[in-house]
């Protein structure tokens, strides 16, 4: 890939074996942007977290639809979109768990967005052009 | 993932081999639900070969300890990987599991 720039996108489809795309795509990001391996595992889940998230919410039909994943390095931050033409959803909008409670209370699901929150430094959400886009930024430093 | 089965002493223990990922969650819950229906009340997940989780395999965890409390049974999870381990405590999890070091461990306490 040409990652010279700093800058790669990926057009991946909604289908859950795009997962592999983005877990490879992050690999090789990786090793091109000199990135500490640490981030690997983090970054991994967090994008599975949020293409799942687009994958199960966004669409109310059954066609295929693009999604864009977006990455770009500015010095010590990674900042990635992932841009969806589904209906209009703010996942930062839905309130954290509690997880403070025993086992018996919680509920079961609702993690995926709220360790998107956990994981990286900054995470948004905006409608943008008809199309929903979630920004996140990881700091690379260690 | 792939799942290993034995039983040690009075206890099933479930080896974890692999991703606990969206893919592979739901062939583990199968696999989870049929050892719950089974009724054995004293089981441990080892984790040592787990070497990823997201969101997915949290919530079969909970499934699993939800149904192992309501029998009064004894769940313990043993050898988690450190970034897995992280998951737990930002989770909570490490909250609602007895969480062991090492397999030894898991089944003197």
């Amino acid at each position: 890939m040409d990652t010279s720039d700093q800058n790669h996108t990926l057009i991946l489809v909604n289908q859950l074996g795009e997962l592999d795309t983005i877990r490879e795509c992050i690999a090789n990001l990786i090793k091109a942007w000199n990135i500490h391996p640490s981030f690997e595992f983090p970054l991994n889940m967090v994008l599975e977290e949020a293409f799942t998230n687009v994958i199960r919410y966004a669409f109310d039909d059954d066609s295929e639809h693009e999604i864009e994943l977006n990455f770009n390095r500015q010095d010590d931050c990674l900042i990635i979109t992932l841009t969806d033409d589904g209906q209009p959803y703010d996942p930062t909008a839905k309130a954290d768990p509690d997880t403070a409670l025993p086992a018996s209370d919680r509920p079961i699901g609702g993690l995926g967005i709220f360790l998107v929150k956990k994981y990286m430094d900054e995470v948004r959400y905006r409608r943008h052009n008809n199309k929903n886009q979630l920004i996140s930024v990881k700091k690379l430093s260690i | 993932m792939k799942t290993e089965v034995s039983q040690l002493n009075e206890y099933l223990v479930l080896n974890l081999i692999g991703r606990l990922d969206t893919v592979q969650a739901p062939a583990l819950e199968k696999k989870m639900l049929e050892i719950l229906d089974q009724g054995h009340d004293k089981i441990i997940l080892d984790c040592k070969e787990m070497d990823y989780i997201s969101s997915s395999g949290l919530r079969i965890f909970l499934i699993a300890q939800k149904r192992m409390m309501g029998i009064s049974g004894t769940l313990r999870i043993c050898n988690l990987q450190s970034n897995i381990g992280e998951v737990f405590e930002i989770s909570g999890f490490s909250l609602i599991f007895s969480i062991y070091p090492d397999l030894e461990s898991a089944i003197i306490n």
